[in-house]
């Protein structure tokens, strides 16, 4: 046999062998993130696992303690499913109410301890609306009188 | 050629001097991102020219497959080398708007985050490679084919967001957003009329940078032949 071929082969199966691993390990490591209702749907397969739930921040359900810099919110894709997520930590410039959000940590009960919070922000960028400021300033100017 | 040179170097320096005052001083702050919004004005630009710096290795690398002729390595790999500059600046750029933003620099999750980064380590690769062989045109013919595959990598990275169907950090595509079969870019004028002038201005930057660079390796090839013929 050829040296030429040798390496060939070699290489072939060496390439191989990577390649194999590196997908076993991608389906296993990147799932980009999950959903609320998937989470729900099957809590005990999430259970002691590190995984990322990407959601919305429901309505009404921010609390935010300055003082411990502690946060908690619910998170929901429909407003009908939610998991409440506890994070300690600084709250990012663009969290908000409705905001869609990324949480990385660990499901602990029934409520989600997260170890990471990143905020996803829109494909829309939009400045102020003079004429809508100008009405917002003329009916704050007619309510202070 | 060189008149043009010097034009495409002042008008497009001027350019996008005239371009950032334009964005710091009269373009209004976005409403949700305020102030770190500014920054797609560099990302945003370098990102097409980036784009385009590869697009141009791809054509240059076929024609020299096809014609054998040392002159169109010259000017794909001149052309590689100003979109490696560019596509460091686009996640340098990247990383920067991610932290206000997002919340982090970098994830290893992100679609197009990765599949940019592998764009980027495929035409350090590319450099390494001809760094690594002597024979000219063995190194234009394997240079060739890597920068032909590594540029079948742009069209993932733009259609990576759409791939993942939102399961993604990076928000999809603003300027070529289509709602009813129709692009309709959801960017107020305000913000997308410095934004189309950046890039304007971007892309005549690229174009400078690459004549420069391709008279470079012509006088590189000059002072070669020089001191070949003086050691001889």
């Amino acid at each position: 046999m050829k040296t030429r071929n040798k390496f060939f082969i070699g290489g072939t199966v060496i390439i191989g062998i990577i390649i194999a691993f590196s997908i076993q390990e991608l389906q296993e490591k990147t799932i980009f993130f999950y959903t609320p209702a998937e989470i729900l749907a099957t809590p005990s397969k999430f259970e002691n696992k590190t995984l990322r739930i990407g959601a919305l921040v429901q309505t009404g359900s921010v609390i935010w303690n300055a003082k411990g810099i502690q946060l908690s919110f619910n998170i929901t894709e429909n407003g009908k499913e939610f998991i409440p997520v506890f994070f300690n930590g600084s709250k990012p410039d663009l969290f908000r109410e409705g905001q869609g959000v990324v949480v990385e940590g660990k499901m602990n009960g029934e409520k989600f301890e997260a170890t990471q919070l990143l905020v996803k922000h829109s494909e829309e960028y939009r400045v102020e609306d003079k004429h809508s400021k100008n009405k917002e300033n003329y009916y704050k100017s007619i309510k202070f009188q | 050629m060189k008149k043009l040179v010097l034009f495409l170097e002042w008008g497009s320096i001027s350019g996008l001097l005239v371009c950032g005052l334009w964005i710091f001083l009269l373009t209004p702050l976005e409403i949700n991102q305020g102030f770190p919004q500014k920054i797609m004005y560099l990302h945003v630009p370098s990102v097409i020219s980036t784009y385009l710096a590869f697009f141009v290795v791809f054509v240059y690398s076929i024609i020299y497959l096809w014609k054998r002729e040392l002159i169109f390595d010259q000017i794909a790999k001149s052309s590689a080398e100003v979109g490696l500059v560019f596509c460091s600046l686009v996640l340098v750029t990247g990383a920067i708007w991610g932290r206000p933003t997002w919340g982090t620099y970098w994830v290893w999750w992100d679609v197009r985050l990765v599949s940019t980064l592998l764009l980027f380590l495929i035409f350090v690769g590319y450099f390494l490679l001809r760094k690594a062989i002597n024979d000219k045109d063995k190194e234009a013919r394997l240079a060739a084919v890597l920068g032909i595959i590594g540029c079948l990598d742009i069209p993932i990275i733009h259609k990576s967001i759409e791939w993942a169907k939102g399961r993604t950090l990076h928000q999809p595509t603003t300027f070529l957003k289509v709602e009813n079969e129709q692009i309709n870019p959801s960017i107020s004028d305000v913000l997308i009329n410095p934004l189309t002038f950046s890039i304007i201005f971007m892309l005549s930057l690229y174009t400078y940078l690459l004549l420069l660079r391709y008279q470079n390796t012509k006088y590189e090839e000059k002072i070669n032949e020089l001191i070949s013929k003086t050691l001889n």
